[in-house]
């Protein structure tokens, strides 16, 4: 399964070269990873249904216990089914749908494909980092194929707000992944379900995976972005923001009910948010004039409807989730994809400017017919059956019939804005011009026939749906229910409810234009798009008051509170430390005593100094003395190369004052600043000072290395001066690192002085052209001079 | 056994008060001198952490293997010298260049740094409903 | 490259003083083409750096060959070497491309930094690990028994890119500013 998914990426990184000559073909070739993890799935779908889908695990840094993990089961199946099934057809669609050679299409392609694979790895993830992995790399395609070129500042905004919600949901889900896996003692969501953990981690993780399933499924009070994302051109909104990515949430609490079952608050909060989403959206949609925010407002209400569903927990709910995951995957594939016709061929999507397009495009008509009969619940479409069988499952007393009023609701605006949208994208409308629209090729009315196509068997097929959604729904429930879906259950509530949800809505679209009036009038109120606005820019507000106040740019003051920090906490350890400070003695031998107030006579010079030359020779005194320092410490190789580096740094020191002015030319800071950096500096001295006879004093014998490098230079090395053979041999490593430093800075060094010499030159050469080209005489004398 | 060399002690402090005080001024050359001064320092400390007395020079046969100096914190010093220099000498070209465009050699708060300080006393003054709009659409561009 | 510099030379202030013939060197030994201006130049510190010159770049080979046993290597020999080329540069003035060594130093950097990277990597063909050392033995007329370290070339390495390090530093810090001195006609302080 790894492999599959690896495929796609793989593809996806040499469609690139393709796509700028060849669009068509490059789609072509996009869709053969998705068709072939298609053909996979269903050869593997019988031992799937029977409950032995085949597993996959690689553990690629075992000790840390990270690894892939796969595993093909009934849920998996139906989603794999929806990924990869839309993913073909969408991926074909864009190829006629893009322009030739187009920036976008160039853009598109590889990362649709990437996007199929990473989503087919997160449906096949069992392991929840696994799939968290996955999950952020939807995230990251959603927000490049929203942004695409970024040219329009509505692009951006809106890619940028995708990628803000979904993220942070994402990173408060890994939260409650890790939770979830740290309390169960597994990352392998099989594992989990068969041993849930129990108590206040549980719960605690159930509200963090909530979040971030929240987010990604555009639930209120997060589902803006959804519509936002509408932007982005239609095949990349159908397969992500209506038919795959945006599922992602609702499948993520239908994979983890099984571990989620014991916590008690999870239906109630899915039914909550999940109805009023599904009320708020769908009231929304009919007030939208743009066919595909209508579209995206309704598929913000239909995921509201599954999460209620997959919250349930119990076998008729999780039966109607997985139906209902099938249907919604085909028929708003089909009217997304019908929009992209539409809008390609009459050169609008606005409601108020389209007319009569039933008659110039009449196969993309009926096929958006079946598909929006399969969104209202029409008999005999895969709507319908899933209906049916989420109003059975909450016939229940007590808070089910509020779900059910709710559902009820719900439903009757899903038929509302159903019909909205036929009517609006394909009838006759007085007063509006009737568009001229070209017939359609092939190609784009194609795949929306193969979905809706799709609606209507799954809905006739009744037998095969039920063997998809129960081999999932026993697992959920433990069992196996008595409920089938099916077209045709008697004269039950159901059936009635499906009746009373057709008549209101149609009843409400036929009042919808007056309706919409009455709408214009009430005040705007609270609008999540107003929220999200408002949080983002106190987040700047706040980030620009914390920055001016901390962050005031003066290098003198960052040093100071650096150096306070280091009085403060190693030196404050220092003064209550353990080790006592023993045999302490003056100098090791006579002559340190003199060095040593040669040293700090210079050192302090420096610090006085106020010509440049003087602080430069005094700092090379103060270089030389702690040579002598090293010869007497017994270091010869160290005092040579003191000796030798301080005349070589004099050397640079007084090449560069050449051109520098004598005294320091900065200005002379006031008393109140001078005064605590001399403090500063003293207690920064002091610290260090007393740090070093801590230090040596805790060190009592030779270091086991130095002991090992004494031992070992004369066989190892052959070399007798151990220094050397450390240099040389021992640590040679880290003598290559220092050379190549050294030839850096030299690169540096060069770099930083020559450029105005190099840029001098070019001044230079330009004149000197302009002089040949006006006097040839005299250039061609200079240039014999310059042979000899 | 080890011993502690007190006037060593005392030429660290200096050296690293010294190399601390200049590292706080403004001017570009006197922070150099401090980072050399501080690298003087390091690598004495670097003898002095050492912790054995100054012995003889670690070289095999001229002396008994416990009468000698240890020769790690040696060959890390030289290592550090050499770098010090290399490093000193960028220093001293970057220097040379700040002075080469800019006609001084101080170090000046940092322009970006400033920006954002006017930005947020412009903000805290005026807190009006003009200027939050201004900054959502800042924030949501 | 090498022509600008030739013609900012001639170009330079300093060819309008006036320059007496007699007192050029006759022979290039150790000297670069370019002499300073005659006001600038002192006869007794080129005679001395004449002399000293090969003097000091044995020492240093001394330096390079003996840190195997004694007080030396390859850090120490080219800084003398080094120490040698910027006693050079006081008292000839510019190092350039018509000096008696040619090589330009970010090539000498190179070179250095090739070595001893390849000496790092010269054990993993014969099946050792990288950066492990051998010592081969033997003898030569004349010289008798020689033993030599592998671990010798990581050193030969160093020195070559100390040596070029500092001729570079010579080239950008002393050069390079001088000529930006002369390019500005500032009186030098």
């Amino acid at each position: 399964m790894l492999a599959l998914v690896v495929a796609h990426l793989l593809v996806s990184l040499v469609l690139p070269g393709l796509t700028g000559r060849h669009t068509r073909i490059a789609f072509g070739v996009a869709a053969l990873p998705p068709a072939a993890a298609l053909c996979w799935v269903l050869a593997h779908s019988r031992a799937v249904l029977s409950g032995a889908g085949p597993v996959e695990a690689v553990n690629w840094a075992g000790p840390l216990g990270l690894g892939f993990a796969f595993r093909l089961d009934a849920l998996a199946l139906v989603m794999t089914l929806l990924v990869s099934g839309i993913g073909v057809l969408v991926l074909l669609y864009a190829g006629w749908y893009f322009e030739r050679g187009s920036g976008d299409a160039r853009r598109s392609a590889p990362l649709l494909l990437a996007f199929a694979g990473v989503m087919l790895g997160l449906v096949l993830a069992d392991d929840l980092l696994t799939l968290y992995v996955f999950w952020e790399l939807t995230t990251i395609c959603s927000f490049l194929l929203v942004g695409q070129s970024g040219v329009t500042r509505e692009s951006r905004r809106s890619s940028l707000q995708a990628l803000l919600v979904t993220a942070l949901g994402g990173l408060v889900m890994l939260l409650g992944f890790i939770v979830l896996g740290e309390a169960g003692g597994s990352y392998r969501i099989s594992e989990l379900a068969e041993n849930p953990p129990t108590g206040a981690p549980l719960s605690v993780a159930a509200g963090l995976i909530l979040a971030g399933a929240f987010t990604k499924s555009a639930q209120l009070p997060f589902h803006n972005w959804l519509p936002a994302a509408m932007v982005a051109p239609t095949p990349i909104s159908t397969y992500l923001h209506a038919a795959s990515m945006v599922k992602a949430g609702v499948f993520l609490i239908a994979r983890l009910a099984p571990v989620l079952a014991g916590v008690a608050f999870l239906p109630a909060v899915t039914a909550v948010f999940g109805i009023a989403t599904m009320l708020v959206a769908g009231w929304r949609a009919l007030r939208e004039n743009d066919l595909k925010l209508l579209l995206a407002y309704g598929t913000v209400s239909q995921l509201g409807f599954m999460t209620v569903l997959a919250g349930s927990g119990s076998y008729t709910g999780s039966l109607a989730v997985a139906a209902m995951l099938l249907a919604h995957g085909t028929f708003k594939a089909t009217l997304f994809l019908a929009t992209g016709v539409v809008d390609h061929q009459a050169g609008t999507r606005d409601i108020r400017e389209l007319s009569g397009v039933a008659g110039r495009l009449p196969w993309v008509t009926t096929v958006s017919v079946v598909a929006a009969m399969s969104m209202a619940g029409l008999p005999p479409m895969v709507g319908f059956v899933a209906k049916e069988a989420a109003f059975e499952a909450f016939l229940g007393g007590g808070w089910d019939v509020a779900v059910e009023v709710g559902l009820i609701l719900g439903s009757m605006l899903t038929v509302a804005y159903s019909a909205r949208m036929l009517w609006g994208a394909f009838a006759v409308k007085p007063g509006v011009r009737r568009n001229e629209a070209d017939p359609a090729p092939a190609a784009l009315w194609i795949p929306p026939a193969v979905t809706a196509l799709g609606c209507l068997a799954l809905g006739v097929g009744y037998p095969l749906t039920d063997a998809l959604t129960s081999a999932y729904a026993g697992r959920i429930a433990g069992h196996e229910g008595e409920y089938h879906l099916g077209l045709w259950h008697g004269f039950n509530p159901p059936l009635a409810f499906s009746a009373l949800t057709l008549l209101g809505g149609l009843a409400l679209f036929a009042l919808n234009t007056r309706l919409n009036r009455r709408r214009e009038l009430l005040p705007a109120g609270m609008s999540a798009q107003h929220g999200y606005e408002r949080v983002m820019g106190s987040l700047e507000r706040v980030a620009v008051g914390v920055t001016g106040r901390i962050q005031v740019g003066s290098l003198p003051t960052y040093l100071a509170i650096i150096l306070l920090t280091v009085l403060v906490v190693p030196g404050s350890v220092l003064l209550f430390r353990e080790t006592p400070v023993e045999n302490l003695r003056w100098w090791d031998r006579m002559l340190q005593l003199p060095l040593a107030l040669v040293i700090l006579i210079a050192a302090a010079g420096v610090a006085r100094a106020r010509r440049r030359m003087t602080a430069v020779l005094l700092v090379g005194v103060v270089g030389y003395g702690i040579g002598g320092m090293f010869v007497l410490g017994g270091g010869p190789d160290l005092a040579l190369t003191q000796f030798l580096v301080e005349t070589l740094t004099l050397v640079a020191f007084v090449l560069v004052l050449r051109r520098l002015p004598a005294r320091f030319t900065e200005t002379e800071s006031s008393r109140g600043v001078r005064v605590p950096k001399v403090l500063l500096a003293l207690g920064g001295g002091v610290f260090v000072g007393f740090a070093s006879l801590i230090f040596s004093s805790a060190r009592d014998t030779a270091s086991e290395v130095s002991v090992q490098y004494l031992e070992h230079a004369e066989e190892g090395t052959s070399a007798t001066n151990v220094v050397n053979a450390i240099i040389v041999d021992f640590r040679a490593f880290d003598t290559v690192g220092e050379i190549s430093v050294l030839a850096v800075t030299a690169t540096g060094v060069a770099s930083l002085v020559l450029t105005a010499r190099s840029s001098r030159r070019r001044r230079h050469a330009r004149s000197r052209r302009d002089i040949a080209v006006t006097s040839p005489g005299t250039s061609s004398g200079e240039r014999g001079s310059e042979v000899s | 056994m080890s011993s502690v060399n007190l006037t060593m002690a005392i030429v660290l402090g200096g050296l690293y008060a010294t190399g601390f005080y200049l590292l706080l001024q403004r001017s570009l050359m006197r922070v150099l001198l401090g980072i050399v001064i501080l690298g003087h320092g390091a690598n004495l400390l670097l003898q002095q952490a050492g912790g054995a007395p100054a012995g003889r020079p670690p070289m095999l046969g001229e002396a008994p293997v416990r009468l000698m100096s240890d020769p790690l914190p040696q060959a890390m010093a030289l290592t550090a010298i050499v770098i010090t220099f290399a490093l000193t000498t960028f220093l001293l070209a970057l220097a040379y260049r700040a002075w080469q465009l800019l006609g001084h050699d101080e170090v000046q708060d940092d322009v970006e740094d400033r920006r954002i300080r006017r930005l947020e006393s412009e903000l805290a003054e005026g807190e009006s409903a003009e200027n939050e709009q201004e900054l959502d659409s800042e924030a949501t561009r | 490259m090498t022509e600008h510099e030739h013609r900012e030379k001639s170009g330079g202030p300093s060819s309008t003083e006036s320059w007496f013939r007699s007192d050029a060197p006759a022979e290039r030994w150790l000297l670069s083409g370019y002499s300073r201006d005659s006001r600038e130049r002192t006869i007794l510190l080129e005679l001395v750096v004449r002399v000293l010159f090969p003097t000091v770049i044995v020492f240093s080979l001394y330096l390079l060959f003996a840190g195997h046993s004694r007080s030396g290597g390859g850090f120490s020999g080219g800084l003398v070497a080094g120490q040698a080329f910027v006693l050079r540069y006081l008292a000839g003035g510019r190092l350039d491309d018509s000096s008696t060594f040619s090589m330009r130093p970010p090539v000498l950097i190179g070179v250095g930094l090739t070595i001893a990277v390849l000496m790092g990597f010269l054990p993993v063909l014969f099946g050792g690990l990288v950066l492990e050392s051998g010592t081969f033995a033997f003898t030569a007329p004349l010289l008798g028994k020689i033993k030599i370290a592998s671990n010798l070339f990581l050193d030969v390495g160093v020195y070559l890119l100390i040596i070029g390090v500092v001729l570079d530093l010579l080239r950008t810090l002393g050069s390079g500013v001088e000529a930006d001195i002369a390019a500005s006609g500032e009186e030098r302080r």
